[in-house]
């Protein structure tokens, strides 16, 4: 991208009239073309996996999928104007991550301001901290329902109940459920943070299982175990995990 | 104040125990030291109502020693003395008595008489007034808790009221906000309907502003102010916010508290509809059944979403309005089922009348 390349612009709000007003505010602007629109969630991770654009302008409460989902199912460096009513958890993690963000209803100079900004945040390659923003704008009453996984452009959402296991791979995880597998770029212990302990245990340094999948748990060597799945699959089982499966069971 | 002076209806039976009490020395006086009927009555009886308000001033070493608050061995010493200088009061009276009836002829030998008792009218007396220092204690205790009951009482109510003012039904910022954005939004491309927008806005916040600051309205204000509410959010949602009614026309008279139903349905548009990428139809119901009205809200939800933790804020102000109004009389009916939340408020059929000091 150069300086004087336009910045490649996508608006992401599930109301009618909030894109109508963002697409008038940008009209006239040059250094600003307007590549795509999103209505929610999916169609914003999909625009920004095809469109490769350089700022987001991006509504935080809609259907599906809200703000933070989507900068975190994007796994793309972007500059990024959030966009909000009034929601209090969410001004106050842009305010503690010096994150810019809009308040509806804002002025067009507000909003040319915020861009600027993004635009310097993403040239001095200040990255957003989404994962923090996410937890701080959304505290947590108990442990995740779902999880979401991208596939390319698509968006899978995978309920927890119906998580058989997770698995460490490289950098990444292995999600099995119902059969099938995502790949999701975090950490075991992350997922394994957000996961329901009364549910899913840390059986081995690289599985989580979901207890209700359970079959049987043979002895494999001193110290060692199977665990076997409804479904066959076979999983390993630590001195350690077989300890915490102990305990719940 | 005096437990049994204070409170009329204690002195008369207290005085009849007591003269009751008079008879039985009456009694002793008769069999022990063979008085003759007529002098021991005149002996004992105002004797005995002497020594009943004696014994009522035990309520002031009472008030000075209370149990809880002074050692037992002072309130055994304070009570002793008192009721050692009662019984030599009551003695002393006694005597002074005896010796007024010997200068009459038909009583002499009343003081000799009287002589043989002393010591039992003696231990009489420290007993009498131990009895009356016990039961001063008991009514005291009872006054106390009565106090605390009432205090307790008065406090609850305060706190009812100031909870009824505080739950006193708001619009949420967040609706103002993005109404306003839609104006904003409005104004270049269609500045009729961002004025026509405008006016809505006013009239809903007039109408909610005037039903708030009263008790009761009739629900077809309500309903009124929904729709008032509805007609606001069409704009913001446009195609993905439908609504359906069901209104049963015997149930729309009915008093309601104000605000009692616009949470609801708002409720319905921002957690639901306002989730949904198609939207869906919000159904509002209104039915009479027999004495009383249900109104239900549903809404169609996002079965992948995460569900909301406990209960929202606008669902647990209804909660608290209608069970302050209402008590057991009102029912909150929340069903969150996985394709559809669904809350339905009954409450009394009570025709409203608007010739209340607040109606009109």
């Amino acid at each position: 991208m150069r300086a004087s390349d336009p910045l490649r612009t996508i608006i992401v709000d599930d109301e009618a009239p909030a894109r109508s007003l963002l697409r008038e505010y940008l009209a006239g602007r040059e250094d600003i073309q307007l590549v795509g629109e999103c209505a929610n969630g999916f169609e914003a991770v999909k625009a920004i996996a095809e469109l490769a654009p350089d700022l987001v302008l991006l509504d935080v409460q809609m259907p599906k999928l809200d703000g933070f989902e989507v900068l975190e199912l994007a796994e793309r460096e972007v500059a990024v104007v959030f966009i909000t009513a009034h929601e209090e958890h969410a001004v106050r993690a842009f305010e503690v991550h010096a994150v810019d963000y809009l308040l509806k209803p804002f002025s067009q100079a507000r909003l040319e301001q915020a861009i600027a900004r993004a635009k310097a945040r993403r040239s001095a390659g200040t990255p957003i901290p989404v994962q923090q923003l996410a937890a701080a704008a959304r505290p947590r009453r108990g442990p995740a329902t779902r999880i979401l996984v991208r596939e390319g452009p698509a968006v899978h959402v995978i309920p927890t109940a119906e998580l058989d296991l997770v698995e460490a791979r490289d950098d990444a995880v292995i999600l099995r459920s119902r059969g099938k597998l995502y790949r999701k770029q975090r950490t075991l212990s992350e997922i394994e943070a957000e996961l329901d302990p009364a549910r899913f245990v840390r059986v081995h340094r690289s599985f989580i299982l979901n207890v209700a999948r359970l079959a049987r748990i043979e002895l494999y060597a001193k110290d060692s175990r199977i665990a076997t799945l409804q479904d066959g699959t076979k999983v390993p089982v630590s001195r350690t995990g077989y300890a915490r499966l102990r305990q719940l069971l | 104040m005096h437990p049994i002076l204070a409170r009329g209806g204690r002195l008369g039976p207290y005085v009849a125990a007591w003269l009751a009490l008079g008879g039985l020395i009456a009694v002793l006086a008769h069999l022990a030291a063979g008085s003759p009927w007529l002098e021991a009555l005149l002996l004992s009886v105002p004797l005995a109502l002497v020594y009943a308000f004696i014994c009522l001033a035990s309520y002031y070493p009472c008030r000075a020693a209370p149990v809880s608050l002074v050692s037992f061995p002072r309130l055994l010493v304070t009570h002793f003395l008192a009721a050692v200088f009662s019984a030599a009061l009551w003695l002393f009276l006694a005597i002074t008595w005896a010796v007024t009836l010997e200068t009459l002829p038909p009583f002499a030998g009343v003081a000799e008489r009287l002589g043989r008792l002393v010591v039992v009218l003696a231990v009489t007396a420290v007993l009498l007034y131990t009895l009356a220092a016990a039961i001063h204690y008991v009514l005291i205790a009872f006054e106390e808790a009565r106090q605390r009951e009432r205090r307790h009482l008065e406090l609850e109510m305060a706190a009812r009221e100031a909870e009824l003012r505080a739950l006193r039904a708001q619009v949420d910022p967040h609706f103002l906000f993005n109404a306003l954005h839609a104006i904003a939004s409005l104004t270049t491309g269609q500045p009729q309907a961002a004025r026509q927008m405008c006016l809505e806005l006013a009239d809903f916040l007039r109408s909610s502003l005037r039903l708030g600051a009263r008790q009761q309205i009739p629900l077809a204000e309500e309903l009124a102010l929904v729709e008032r509410y509805l007609a606001i959010e069409q704009v913001r949602f446009g195609e993905r916010l439908r609504v359906a009614r069901e209104l049963d026309e015997a149930a729309l008279g009915c008093a309601v508290p104000p605000l009692i139903l616009q949470p609801l349905v708002e409720n319905a548009v921002t957690h639901g509809i306002a989730g949904l990428v198609e939207g869906g139809e919000v159904r509002i119901a209104v039915q009479r059944r027999g004495e009383r009205v249900a109104i239900t809200v549903s809404n169609p939800v996002d079965s992948q979403a995460e569900p909301p933790g406990g209960e929202g804020l606008g669902l647990a102000n209804v909660r608290s309005r209608l069970l302050a109004g209402y008590g057991s009389e009102a029912l909150l009916d929340v069903i969150p089922g996985p394709h559809e939340f669904r809350v339905t408020v009954e409450l009394p059929l009570v025709a409203f009348a608007a010739t209340g000091p607040e109606g009109a």
